[in-house]
Formats: structure tokens, C-alpha cells, sequence
């Protein structure tokens, strides 16, 4: 979407969409940076300054590297895991109509469980080490695997269906020639949708139990009353976030070329 | 030049032909659609058919009548209540082999190319080719789809992606050709051009079509007969030979008084009060 805006604005004339975000974002760090000086709101708020002297030495000690890696770890295992499980059930329950029906209210029950709730319940179980964070990032983001591939199947097109079989194709033709690939948006989706509900899950978990990760790192820095190192993390998973999310557009661009411009 | 079949009686009625040269055969078929809490609708009543190997049958019908149910039972995608549907003497089971389908809508695969989307009608054939990507190339030749050979279908007009539809139809290679409608959603001008393509093709390889339309015109030029269909439950009415010879010329055919004659014939079998 922002390279095509791109290529309209700068078609106009007028400044890129890139550019017009970089100004967005400097006009508010500065504004952050002296409202912050001018009223020595920096116990409260930290500074931009501040917390990129912070980024500097956490790179250097290799200290962010350590957090960033096991919060990435898990909250990827944990969206890879949902993932996994997820577009296999999900495809199961459109095709076995009446086991869905069957589970259905156990589903929803489970979705509309606060699942930071089981946090402790996880740890209990498996202990403080990275499963129940992977537990906890995987209870977050498998409802939404399960939901949107369902719905992506029951999209499919009815007649499509039908005319796979009146040529007679296999299931695992229709399978592989029409499902899957019909769903390929509906799981780029879940993943975008995924990867915050994945960090917040390791996030969450890190802040129950833990001895490192992002989480844990401003959960610490909090303790300290270090307002600094609480904003450097939570500045580092917005990064890791937008980073995510560029990566799945782009992907989607590439994937969903058959789309056209039409949509 | 057209026969009239009386409608007499129903149940009998079958235009006289050697049964087994028969494609398509449908005894005395009852449809009805199962509704949740209510007495199951009658679609289609005591429709008795039959189409030759190479005929090419049209059906013509007020919308809603049941004609496109009787294409579903023939390609096996539901059951008739009561009666028997044959293909090639076998009574129908499952989905049977050699009957390709086509819909009013274009149901193309949006993630295949045109190429990839008539492969597949050449994959799921079941015979094996020679040089698949020659037989492609062909089929992409006569429908005229040169250039687009990359195109995905989101990139086509209505037109073309029923062309892509046809050549993939085509490429499976089917004896009987089901076709719902096919030109339906097209604009007067495409429909016309798609129906002589399809007449070229057919007449240089003759096989069973049958062909549902609500256009009387398009029925009576493309088909060797016309079945006229009442409204729900849809029974046959009438059955017209069309011996007008071919090849026909769609805009010659036009000014034919046997052409014009029996468009209005049809157009009174719809009139009828047929209850």
C-alpha cells in the first residue's frame, strides 16, 4: 500500500508517503525531547535522546541482543506452533461440519477466557523456563489461526467445488489446488493479526516469571524506577512489531500478485 | 420444418431414437430440494430426456423452472428424488467420467494463470498427453487467448475468463458438455461471438451438449433441439427439431423464416398456462 501511495504522491508532485512519515515521527521526538527537558518530565517520560544513548550501550554490552533474541524466540515458536496447529484444525472443522458444531461452545468458551489469566497455570505446569512462554504466545494466537482459515474455507467458492467434482478431482487435489491456496490470505491475515497477540503473550509471560527477555527487561527497569529502560524496551518491541508487520505486507504483495489491482 | 412432440403424456415422452446412441438419458426424474421445516419444493417433475452422442440439445425455461437442477442431476452433483438418470446406458453413480460442467459464472481458480487454469482440466482428463504445453498452446490459439497466456483471471474481462472456462472444459475432454448458462452474464455482443466460436468448435468435434439458456434465440440458433421447460416444478412442454442446416451463420439465421417461426413457437409454449 505505501509504495503505491508512493508512486501516486509522487506522480502529484507532492512529498512521498515515506518522507511524510519520517517528518510525522521527528516532529513528535522532538516535541517528546523538549517538552520533556523544558519541563523536567524526564523521571516521568524519559527522553528520545535518552533512550538511544540507552539503545547504544544495551547493543554494545549485548544485552538487548539476549532479551530481544528470547523474547523473539518465544513469541515465534509460539506463533509458528498456533500456526501449525491452527490451519490443519481449522481446515478439519469446515470439512467435518458436525464435530465443529459439536465443539463450537468449547472454543468460543476458551476465546472469551482472559488467557493472561492461565499464565500461572502454564508456569505450574511447565515450569518458568521458555515453554510456558511459547504456551502462553500459542494460546493467544491459535484462535485466530483456527477462525480465519475456517472462514477462508467456507468462502471457497461453492461452484468452484462443484466443478472440481464434476471433473472428478481427489480430495487431496481440491485440497492442494483450491484450499490451500484460497486461504493463503486468510493465514497471512492471522499472522499479521498473530505477531502482536504473540508478543504479548511472551511479554505477559516474561513479566510472571522470568530471568530475561524483553518483558522482563521492563518489568526490572520499572522496578528500578529506571523510566528509561522501561520506554528502550517498549521502544524495541514497536520495532520489532513494524518490522513484522512491513515483512507481511511485503509478503503479501508477492503472494497475492493473482489479486491484481482490483481489490 | 420444426416437430412439434405432443406433451400428451409426459411420462413417454422421449424423442424416437436409438437408445444406444444415447449420451444422456433421463427417466421420468423427480427433483425436490430437502427444506428445514418445511415440505420438501418440487423443482422438477416427470422430466423424461434423452440426447444423442452427438447432439446438441438446448433448454429453454422461465428463471427458477429447474433446468440447471437437471444439468446438476446429469453430472451426478445431486440425486433426482425419484427416476433414473444414464450416461452412455450406465446409470449415474457418484460423478460420472466424460461429462464436463460449465457455469453461468466464470469459477476459474483466481490464483492460476490462464495456462494453469486449462492444465488443470487436462490434469484431472486423466489422459496422459504427449506435449501437455502443446495441447495448451492450441486450445489457448482457438479460443483466441493469445497474449493472456500469463494473465490471471482478475486481469480479464467477463468475455475472455468464459473463453478460459471453455478451453479448460475443452482440454478435459469431455463426450458430454453441461453447460449452465455459459454466456448468461455477457454482454449481447461477446454472447454472440462466444456461441459461433462454440458452434465452430462443436462442429469440428461433434459430442453431447446440453445447454440451458433463457435466451430462445440463442437456443434455437446454437442447438439441433430445443426442450421448453414450464415454470417450477419444471416440466418439459415442447420439444422443437431444428433443422435449419449448418453451418448456421448467426446473423443469416436471423432473417430465416424457419428461424423466426420457431421463436415464436417457443415463445407460446412459455406462455401456456401450464396448470
Amino acid at each position: 500500500m505505501a509504495l503505491e501511495n508512493t508512486d501516486i504522491a509522487a506522480r502529484k508532485g507532492r512529498v512521498p508517503m515515506v518522507a511524510q512519515r519520517i517528518i510525522l515521527i521527528s516532529v513528535l521526538l522532538t516535541i517528546w525531547e523538549l517538552g520533556s527537558s523544558l519541563t523536567e518530565g524526564e523521571f516521568w517520560v524519559s527522553r528520545p535522546l535518552l533512550i538511544v544513548e540507552r539503545l547504544i550501550t544495551m547493543i554494545q554490552s549485548g544485552e538487548l541482543l539476549r532479551h530481544l533474541t528470547a523474547t523473539l524466540v518465544e513469541a515465534g515458536s509460539g506463533l509458528l506452533l498456533a500456526g501449525l496447529v491452527g490451519i490443519p484444525l481449522g481446515i478439519a472443522l469446515e470439512r467435518f461440519p458436525r464435530v465443529a458444531k459439536l465443539v463450537e461452545p468449547i472454543i468460543m468458551g476458551l476465546y472469551g477466557l482472559p488467557r493472561v489469566a492461565l499464565a500461572p497455570l502454564f508456569i505450574l505446569w511447565v515450569g518458568i523456563g521458555l515453554a510456558s512462554k511459547v504456551l502462553m504466545s500459542f494460546s493467544m494466537v491459535i484462535f485466530v489461526f483456527l477462525m480465519n482459515v475456517s472462514e477462508g474455507v467456507r468462502s471457497i467458492d461453492k461452484d468452484m467445488l462443484d466443478l472440481m467434482s464434476t471433473m472428478r478431482a481427489s480430495r487431496s487435489f481440491v485440497t492442494r489446488r483450491v484450499v490451500l491456496p484460497a486461504i493463503v490470505p486468510w493465514i497471512l491475515t492471522a499472522i499479521r493479526i498473530g505477531v502482536g497477540l504473540a508478543l504479548i503473550g511472551a511479554v505477559v509471560a516474561e513479566l510472571i516469571g522470568s530471568n530475561q527477555g524483553l518483558g522482563w527487561f521492563i518489568e526490572k527497569s520499572a522496578g528500578r524506577l529506571d523510566t528509561t529502560g522501561v520506554f528502550t524496551g517498549l521502544i524495541v518491541l514497536m520495532a520489532v512489531a513494524m518490522l513484522a508487520n512491513f515483512m507481511i505486507v511485503s509478503a503479501e504483495r508477492r503472494l497475492l500478485r493473482w489479486r491484481g489491482n482490483s481489490r | 420444418m420444426s416437430v412439434q412432440i405432443p406433451a400428451a403424456s409426459p411420462g413417454e415422452m422421449a424423442v424416437p431414437s436409438a437408445a444406444a446412441a444415447d449420451s444422456i438419458a433421463l427417466h421420468g426424474v423427480d427433483i425436490a430440494y430437502e427444506r428445514e421445516g418445511q415440505e420438501p419444493l418440487l423443482v422438477v417433475e416427470n422430466c423424461s430426456l434423452s440426447v444423442g452422442r452427438e447432439e446438441f440439445v438446448a433448454i429453454v425455461g422461465p428463471s427458477g423452472c429447474g433446468k440447471s437442477t437437471v444439468l446438476r442431476a446429469i453430472s451426478g452433483l445431486l440425486r433426482p428424488t425419484r427416476g433414473k438418470v444414464l450416461i452412455h446406458g450406465n446409470e449415474v453413480v457418484g460423478h460420472p467420467a466424460g461429462v464436463g460442467f460449465m457455469f453461468q459464472r466464470d469459477t476459474l481458480l483466481p490464483w492460476c494463470s490462464v495456462e494453469e487454469n486449462i492444465a488443470i482440466g487436462l490434469e484431472l482428463s486423466g489422459n496422459p498427453q504427449k506435449d501437455p504445453q502443446a495441447t495448451i498452446r492450441d486450445l489457448v490459439q482457438l479460443l483466441g487467448l493469445n497474449g493472456f497466456e500469463k494473465s490471471y483471471p482478475s486481469a480479464l474481462s467477463g468475455g475472455m475468463r468464459q473463453r478460459v472456462s471453455l478451453g479448460r472444459l475443452l482440454a478435459y475432454h469431455p463426450d458430454v458438455m453441461l453447460m449452465d448458462e455459459p454466456f448468461g452474464a455477457l454482454d449481447s455482443l461477446t454472447k454472440a461471438v462466444l456461441g459461433r466460436e462454440l458452434l465452430r468448435i462443436w462442429e469440428a468435434e461433434r459430442r453431447s451438449i446440453v445447454f440451458v439458456t433463457h435466451d430462445i434465440e440463442e437456443a434455437v440458433y446454437l442447438a439441433d433441439r430445443v426442450v421448453v421447460f414450464s415454470p417450477r416444478p419444471g416440466r418439459i412442454v415442447a420439444q422443437h427439431r431444428i433443422d435449419i442446416p449448418r453451418p448456421r451463420e448467426a446473423r443469416a439465421i436471423r432473417s430465416d423464416p424457419r428461424f423466426t417461426h420457431i421463436c415464436e413457437q417457443i415463445w407460446d409454449d412459455l406462455k401456456l398456462p401450464t396448470h
